[in-house]
């Protein structure tokens, strides 16, 4: 972990993106910060919370990103700056509250860091969020450099303070998670006092600012919120993060943003068309600084837009050229309208260089793709590599989870299905989830869709429904679904994997383990008490005992007419690893024993069961246990057909 | 056909009806369990020429070849099957003949057997606390006794063999119905390699077997009875028309039409009442020798098992009426003609007769 907290002006420290967003933070002076996990921007919160404390910043990890932001407004209306961070998909989950709070304006700087994944590597899509700032009138600033994470952040405080507004910081995955050196500025000294004014004008009720006082008359705060949110041009105008690098006229300007600049510099220098290619690079993509984009516009008669996921900075920018009069010259536009950039997925260098190429009707071939040999080598490499699945860790509770899921759906012979959710149970989508979760979308919507399933019986639907949701799921977005199905009557059965962590996004707690971001013990949350409040059936198994575990769903799926809830409680093994230090089991496979690829067997082990402490030893023809991957969680055991996986308890 | 495996005795067998639940194809694999009168695919198994599929007595079945192994000829039009001797027999034990289904004739066997040392174990079947059957070793004649009783529900018998560990070495005694028979002799015809010796299987004793009843027949009896205290099922043979559970103070009956409706299609599928592979074969002695056992020797295991249980006085003969035995010829040939006609209407010729692997003379002289 860098030292981000350091009182050193002018000194420099190589750090993540998301360290220097919460380095930025703490130069702006913060003193509130929440955030729901999700990767690419967990790292955020986990920078801030372990210092929280001796810089006196209330940090915490929310419920979920709706409450963390509602969290952090309360801070700003009490005149606290505050921030909070989440991935896109936390955006969906705020956006009701953050149409509201544009209406009523914010007081001290109330900054939202968003970190986009484009490719969707660690997300259920690749969501740009962008589009709901331009939409909302939200000013959205795009840094490119750790050094911009930083400075960009601190920035954003400044600006959302004198605009009285919400301001969007918007990093990706690339930048969030890739260090660069940062220079650090000076760490404010200052008192805060919070205090929640102009609650209620005795004499002036139309003046209670912070609240949505104007309710009954939308309109009339949209229009203040125009004037509020017109007066960000001027300052992104003259803002320094955004600028011009190029000849004076250029055969090609390129219009980029974010993590896309650095690649349309680099791909120009590759390409060696320093002289012929200029590049503008937008710091404040909305609202866009308009008299700088015209002035660069009639650089040249060839744009080019370089930028991930949606054409954002392309729309904007052909907006503006549209509305510009006739005897204005009107350049040729490249982008992802026009096919020239891929309009899915992160971009690359070789994308970028392919894209500027062939604007430029210039071939281009990397050294790599022309030279034959490296091809080859390249092929042989790549025959050698294992395919490396994705796969639950070994020792995982959710692989027994969903091998008794799907036993158990199997004996009922009913057809049923599993409504998934997100987190590491979204695993059970593929093979180390036996291929069980058939619907997958957002975080609450296994139970959530579970409902409607639950409903369908009048129209001849008799399948078994298992909705799967994480334990931090259930306390994020799963609750209202459990007490609709209750109320209502639905027909499913609520499955939580209670590992009894956030374990998907690296552990972060959450109310079922009591402790707080800040390592004190908080109040614990019991799922069952909550689940038992609702008169609903709770069952809690043990998913290692397998028996137990797949008789309790069989018997559960049966109660027909109702919304019963079964706990799969098991610790996730990484904590346990960690806190223990040493596995419960000495594993072994007695090999006179092991049938494998014979009938009767089928290596169901290494081919179904697929625990990578599992290996398949080729010549021997024999099963083994990978001892240095192996958790020794016993459970392998359990599922050889022929007791030759044996344990030992150390 | 040789590549066959768990993928097509599913398709072919069980999703096409034809599956007795004998439980040939479970207790081996990880991939087949049997439940609540369903066999369950629980995983994808990629095994080619699996022995799920060859061991199955509905899948592909060259009668020839179990005939000529069991009794050195080919398969011939018997009505019974091959039969050295048939008469009416029942135990000399009281407590047998109280605990038994009908005359006890199995029990008493398998119980000499043991007491002889002829086998170690008899694979039978028991039913649990809640009546439903298992597969199960009985290995002394208190355990024996547990198993006297049938259930009319199908029997995952071969599990039990199937459970065995390779290295097992013990001798058994075998009773099944003539599916879970004809299952053991496919075994008997190209014995698996990498499971017990299956030629330790010394004697088997068939029942006689006109069809099972299945596919929610437990939950049916389970909603009408306390099955916890049933102690004997009975479907009493011509005037009576009715299934009878007894507990120990009381009968109860339910409408013999209530019951058919469950009756397992598959059985229509079935030429063979009699167990017409087995050592021994026994059925009831029906309404005219109530108590007694109809008995059938087939082999000459089957006959020296005879003998000594003679010698031992475990059971009392006498010849079976000339009326009788013509009566279950007949009943045996009926249900051998019905059932090729069934299968004929199945696949729409004979061209095709499912599993069933038997000379052209024969079909012709069924089908007269």
């Amino acid at each position: 972990m860098s030292n981000i907290e350091i009182d050193a002006p002018g000194t420099t420290q190589l750090l993540l993106g998301n360290e220097a967003i919460a380095r930025g933070a703490l130069e702006a002076g913060i003193g509130f910060a929440t955030a729901y996990p999700g990767t690419p921007s967990s790292e955020i919160m986990a920078t801030l919370a372990p210092i929280a404390k001796k810089m006196g910043i209330y940090a915490e990890w929310s419920i979920n990103e709706m409450v963390a932001f509602e969290a952090a407004s309360a801070a700003s209306l009490s005149n606290i700056r505050a921030l909070s961070s989440m991935k896109a998909n936390g955006v969906n989950v705020i956006t009701d509250f953050l149409v509201n709070l544009q209406m009523t304006g914010i007081k001290k700087g109330l900054v939202l860091v968003v970190c986009d994944d484009p490719g969707g590597m660690t997300s259920s899509n690749e969501q740009d969020t962008r589009p709901i700032a331009k939409w909302l009138n939200i000013p959205l600033l795009e840094p490119s450099t750790a050094q911009e994470c930083k400075d960009m952040t601190k920035w954003a405080f400044e600006l959302s303070e004198e605009l009285g507004m919400v301001c969007m910081v918007r990093s990706v995955t690339y930048l969030s998670h890739t260090r660069g050196n940062v220079r650090f500025g000076r760490l404010p000294e200052e008192t805060k006092k919070a205090h929640f004014a102009d609650f209620y004008d005795i004499d002036d009720p139309q003046q209670s600012k912070y609240t949505c006082g104007m309710q009954f008359h939308p309109y009339k705060q949209s229009e203040v919120l125009l004037k509020r949110f017109s007066k960000a041009q001027g300052h992104c105008e003259g803002s320094p993060f955004n600028s011009y690098n190029g000849p004076n006229t250029p055969d090609l300007i390129i219009f980029t943003s974010g993590i896309c600049w650095t690649y349309a510099t680099e791909a120009v220098k590759i390409l060696n068309l320093q002289d012929r290619v200029g590049i503008v690079k937008l710091g404040t993509t909305w609202p866009l600084p308009e008299e700088f984009v015209t002035r660069h516009l009639e650089r040249s008669n060839k744009v080019l837009f370089i930028e991930e996921i949606s054409p954002l900075v392309e729309q904007s920018v052909m907006e503006l050229a549209a509305s510009l009069p006739a005897d204005r010259p009107r350049p040729t536009f490249y982008g992802k309208r026009s096919g020239h950039v891929r309009a899915w997925g992160e971009q690359d260098l070789n994308l970028v260089i392919q894209s500027i190429a062939t604007v430029m009707g210039t071939s281009y071939r990397s050294r790599q793709s022309s030279n034959a040999e490296y091809q080859s080598t390249l092929k042989e490499v790549a025959k050698t590599l294992p395919a490396r699945p994705l796969t639950f860790c070994p020792g995982c509770a959710h692989r027994a989870s969903f091998w008794a899921i799907k036993i158990a759906l199997q004996l009922d012979g009913r057809n049923g299905f599993v409504t998934g959710d997100i987190g590491c149970t979204a695993m059970g989508m593929i093979s180390p989830g036996s291929f069980q979760v058939r619907t997958y979308y957002a975080m609450g919507g296994g139970v959530g869709i579970a409902n409607g399933f639950g409903h369908l019986n009048q129209f001849g639907f008799s399948q078994p429904v298992i909705a799967v949701c994480g334990d931090s799921t259930f306390f994020h977005a799963s609750i209202p679904g459990l007490i609709n199905g209750v109320w209502n009557k639905s027909n499913f059965t609520l499955t939580i994997l209670d590992n009894s962590a956030t374990a998907m996004t690296g552990f972060q707690p959450h109310p079922g383990t009591g402790i707080t971001a800040t390592g004190e013990t908080g109040k614990k949350v019991s799922i069952e008490a909550i689940c038992r409040s609702l008169g609903v059936s709770v069952q809690v198994c043990d998913p290692f005992d397998l028996t137990d575990t797949v008789n309790t769903l069989l018997k559960v799926m049966r109660n027909e007419g109702n919304a019963t809830v079964v706990i799969l409680r098991r610790e996730c093994e990484l904590v346990r690893a960690r806190r223990e230090r040493k596995k419960p089991y000495k594993m072994y496979v007695d090999s006179s024993r092991c049938i494998g690829e014979e009938c009767g067997c089928n290596r169901i082990c290494t081919r179904v069961f697929s625990c990578p402490g599992l290996v398949w030893d080729r010549d021997a023809g024999k099963a083994v246990i990978d001892e240095a991957v192996c958790e020794g969680c016993g459970l392998c055991a359990e599922v050889c057909p022929q007791g030759a996986i044996l344990k030992e308890a150390l | 056909m040789m590549d066959n495996a768990s993928k097509e005795l599913y398709e072919e067998v069980i999703e096409s009806g034809l599956c007795t639940l004998c439980g040939g194809c479970t207790g081996f694999c990880p991939y087949f369990v049997i439940h609540e009168g369903r066999i369950v695919r629980l995983h994808q198994c990629k095994i080619t020429g699996g022995q799920c599929y060859q061991y199955c007595p509905r899948t592909p079945t060259d009668m020839n070849a179990i005939s000529r192994h069991i009794f050195g000829i080919p398969y011939g039009e018997y009505e019974i099957g091959i039969a050295k001797e048939v008469f009416l027999a029942r135990s000399t034990d009281p407590e047998i003949h109280q605990k038994a289904q009908d005359g006890g004739v199995v029990t008493s066997l398998l119980s000499v057997a043991l007491t002889e040392g002829m086998i170690d174990g008899a694979v039978e079947t028991k039913l649990d606390d809640e009546k439903v059957p298992h597969g199960f070793i009985a290995r002394n004649r208190e355990e024996l006794l547990e198993c006297a009783r049938v259930s009319y529900e199908p029997s995952p018998v071969l599990e039990a063999i199937n459970h065995l560990p390779k290295e097992n070495s013990e001798k058994f005694g075998f009773v099944g119905l003539p599916c879970h028979v004809a299952s053991l002799s496919k075994m008997k015809v190209s014995p698996p390699t990498n499971r017990a010796n299956i030629e330790n299987v010394k004697l088997a004793i068939g029942l006689f077997c006109g069809w099972t009843l299945s596919h929610g027949f437990h939950q049916f009896l389970q909603e009408r009875f306390n099955l916890s205290k049933a102690i004997k099922f009975d479907i009493p043979h011509h005037p009576a028309h009715s299934f009878d559970v007894y507990t120990k103070s009381e009968t109860q009956s339910v409408d013999l039409d209530e019951i058919t409706p469950f009756i397992n299609k598959a059985c229509s599928y079935c030429i063979d009442m009699t167990a017409e592979f087995a050592d021994i074969s026994v059925g009831s002695g029906r309404t005219m020798f109530k108590g007694w056992n109809t008995v059938i020797i087939r082999t000459k295991a089957g006959a020296e098992m005879l003998e000594v249980a003679k010698s031992r006085r475990a059971i009392e003969t006498q010849p079976i009426p000339a009326e009788s035995l013509k009566n279950l010829k007949r009943a045996s040939l009926s249900k051998k003609k019905r059932s090729l006609q069934n299968i004929i209407s199945m696949t729409g010729g004979v061209d095709d007769l499912l599993y069933l692997g038997i000379s052209q003379n024969l079909i012709s002289k069924l089908l007269e």
